[in-house]
């Protein structure tokens, strides 16, 4: 393969970023209410002139006021959980590292069910008790991956079948305690919290916490993305990249701590989304080589593209019902997965 | 540097030979596996590492740390996400678009959630998220102006052809918009909050109901006639109930109430919890359920309920074959054979309308009434028996005091039985 440079990165990006604009259109036509494209395309550049009057009501409200919503969550949720898989990969190197099979997600979950319950006692303010969940799940998440750690270390180093066992384990506690929790507690804010396990993208969020989502998705992956080239190194093992130079401690906090918002950000507002955190970062993979610095980018722009095809279909398959995207996700994922396997051991 | 296709060594480590990698170091290891592998693209896919000229190796570090160009492009393309993204999401909630442009006249309410609703004072365009909703607007004639209803709202029939916006939890918001609402009326009871909360973002008024009790029920059904520029409507109708009640409730006055289990789900066994309206309905009916427990839809322990003995089973079905099946594998069941309702065929079905916090309600508690206190009613014609031909005396309701004995007996005849039939 051909030297990495910047303009060969710029490139493959760009091509992906025209791969997700074409998605994202397609996905804005389709949906219950029909649109036509010469409508939306029309709608389109006059909400990019600046001229929000001359929208047609029903384009406005339901392509802009719902639909694009939900895009953009699906794309900052996609981006977010394969940005977290490719470094939960590398720093683990483990091939099956997710958020999800790591237990991350189940600990978000937690997380943001006991904030959900919190919040019920507090009577804050509306800003504020949309925003304890995202902070419930990142704390949530934060717990569990470093609980997860600690079971996954063996004389120092990480141990992948013990980790991953453990994070298996974890999950599947942490599920018990959930389910305990909404089983006990049966209040109004946690209806419909079964529908929230599948993943769940139908939920307009508040605008405030899109743009704190946005803001984290940023923070939390460019902090990564500083990483790229230590996790090159850090995929020898954690001893020969310390040789070389590589400030391994650091390097692993950061990326902790970052994948963990992003898995905390993405959980709160979707719920527990599988496979797009693991498969994501596997298909960049064999597209475009094992170099973080072009395996990151790519696998936001992938998970992105990933999450907002999953999430149409989801919503046009048996429309005007949704169907949890979390069960699109797994229903494509899981072969697809089973094909990789399966073209690897052959 | 290169990232070639090469051999998959490991990078940065080729001074040390694949041969001695240490067995435990599971990447390394895993790498190496790969390294016999004959297709270079499927190789890569479970692969991390596989990159690296080793002739390179000292460039090869020097360029891997000094990469802050790459860094650059991946912040200058972070800044044009977020760039993207701000202009589009500062656009993506307009406000709520001129729709009628003569504004009819618009009055506040307070809904049962305790906010204030701005609706026109004759609301045309009305949307249902729950069955019982609307029922109640069937009920007060006015279905010509409800526009759209859920997937699960089957009664009357004629409101299964309204436009669908999906199910009560997870309605399309889409559809909803596309309706145009003057008004969409959701219930506290099986709807979310977040659906809520996404209708007021789209500028559409929703109003609340929440209902725990009977009375209620018809407090709430008034108020949704007011609410709908119906008042008089909601007088006769709720006047019309309550005065069905109240001749229901003189002719059961002194009854000792049945003691009954109201079963919602059979497997697991799912019955209601004393704060619900059901429950409720069925003190209506004089009858008590035997569950005490401040959850809504709690599940039951078969051994509480065996210890508790209720004189009947109630099922609420759609059709009465149904209830009866389900009662027939149940009764054979282990466990649930013992308790004396179902040896004595002590069941009761009413229709599922129990279930719908609406002005059906009512019948399906006439009807309980009449199976679970025949006696009450006998001056009237009433066209079905219960199953059971002995009604409990009612001097005589188990009392648990006396229960060790009797559970005794109870564990064994079913068996003594069996024992009887195979011979």
């Amino acid at each position: 393969m051909r030297p990495l440079t910047l303009t060969r990165l710029l490139v493959r990006c760009g091509i992906l970023a025209l791969i997700l604009f074409a998605v994202v259109v397609v996905a804005m036509k389709l949906g219950a209410v029909q649109v036509s494209l010469y409508g939306l395309g029309k709608d389109l550049i006059s909400v990019l002139l600046g001229r929000t009057s001359a929208l047609s009501s029903d384009y406005g409200m339901i392509v802009l006021g719902i639909r694009l919503p939900r895009i953009l969550l699906a794309i900052f949720v996609g981006a977010s959980l394969s940005v977290a898989g490719v470094s939960f990969q590398a720093l683990l190197r483990n091939p099956l590292a997710d958020p999800y099979v790591l237990g991350v997600s189940s600990g978000a979950a937690l997380g943001a069910i006991v904030a959900l319950i919190i919040e019920g006692h507090l009577n804050l303010s509306p800003e504020m008790a949309g925003l304890i969940t995202p902070v419930g799940a990142f704390v949530g998440a934060a717990i569990t991956i470093a609980a997860v750690y600690l079971l996954g270390r063996r004389d120092g180093q990480i141990d992948s079948t013990t980790l991953l066992l453990g994070g298996i384990i974890t999950a599947s506690f942490l599920s018990a305690v959930i389910m305990f929790l909404m089983t006990t507690l049966s209040g109004n804010n946690l209806r419909g919290s079964a529908f929230w396990f599948m993943g769940d993208l139908s939920t307009p969020q508040p605008r405030s916490l899109q743009y704190f989502l946005s803001f984290g998705f940023i923070v939390a992956a460019g902090a990564i993305y500083t990483t790229a080239s230590d996790l090159n190194l850090l995929l020898a093992g954690e001893k020969e990249a310390m040789h070389l130079g590589v400030d391994v401690p650091r390097v692993r906090i950061v990326v902790y701590i970052a994948a963990s918002i992003l898995t905390g950000l993405a959980v709160s507002v979707s719920g527990t989304i599988g496979y797009v955190g693991l498969l994501v970062p596997h298909v960049m993979r064999l597209i475009f080589g094992s170099d973080h610095r072009m395996l990151i980018p790519a696998s936001a722009l992938g998970g992105a593209i990933a999450l907002v095809i999953a999430d149409t279909l989801a919503r046009t398959v048996t429309s005007p019902t949704d169907l949890p995207v979390g069960a699109m996700t797994a229903a494509a994922g899981a072969p697809l997965f089973i094909y990789l396997l399966r073209r690897r051991l052959s | 540097m290169q990232f070639g296709r090469g051999p998959a060594t490991v990078i940065g480590c080729n001074a040390e030979s694949q041969a001695t990698l240490p067995r435990r170091r599971g990447w390394a290891y895993f790498a190496r596996e790969y390294a016999s592998s004959t297709r270079p693209a499927s190789r890569r896919v479970f692969l991390l590492s596989n990159c690296s000229q080793p002739s390179r190796q000292g460039r090869f570090v020097h360029h891997i740390r000094s990469n802050s160009a790459h860094r650059a492009g991946f912040l200058a393309g972070a800044l044009l996400l977020l760039g993207a993204w701000l202009p589009l999401g500062a656009q993506s909630f307009p406000p709520p678009p001129s729709v009628a442009s003569p504004p009819p006249a618009m009055h506040e309410v307070v809904d049962e959630f305790g906010r204030n609703v701005r609706v026109p004072q004759i609301p045309a365009r009305i949307v249902s998220l729950a069955p019982s909703l609307t029922e109640t607007l069937y009920a007060l004639g006015v279905q010509d102006r409800l526009v759209g209803d859920t997937d699960y709202c089957d009664y009357p029939a004629e409101a299964q052809k309204k436009t669908k916006v999906g199910g009560p939890i997870n309605p399309n918001l889409e559809e909803i918009a596309a309706l145009h609402p003057d008004i969409v009326l959701v219930t506290k009871e099986i709807n979310r909050l977040e659906t809520v909360r996404a209708l007021d973002t789209l500028g559409i008024p929703t109003y609340a109901t929440d209902a725990h009790t009977v009375d209620e029920i018809l407090s709430s059904t008034q108020k949704l006639a007011d609410l709908l520029g119906v008042p008089e409507a909601g007088k006769s109708l709720t006047g019309d109930l309550q005065a069905r009640l109240v001749s229901l409730h003189t002719k059961l006055e002194g009854l000792p109430p049945s003691r009954v289990l109201f079963i919602v789900w059979t497997r697991p066994l799912i019955s209601i919890g004393k704060n619900t309206f059901i429950a409720d309905a069925l003190r209506k009916a004089d009858a008590a359920s035997i569950v005490d427990s401040t959850q809504d839809w709690p599940q039951m322990n078969l051994e509480e309920v065996v210890r508790l003995q209720p004189d009947y089973l109630v099922f609420a079905a759609a059709h009465s074959e149904s209830a009866a099946r389900d009662f027939e594998t149940l009764s054979s069941l282990p466990g649930w054979n013992i308790l004396d309702a179902v040896r004595n065929r002590h069941f009761a079905v009413i229709s599922e309308a129990v279930n719908r916090p609406a002005p059906r309600i009512v019948s399906a508690i006439e009807d309980l009434a009449h199976q679970l206190h025949p006696a009450a009613f006998l001056d009237f014609p009433t066209p079905e028996k219960p199953a059971a031909p002995v009604t409990p005396a009612p001097g005589a309701p188990n009392p648990p005091a006396a229960a060790p004995a009797r559970v005794t007996r109870n564990v064994l005849q079913p068996f003594i039985q069996e024992f009887a039939c195979a011979r």
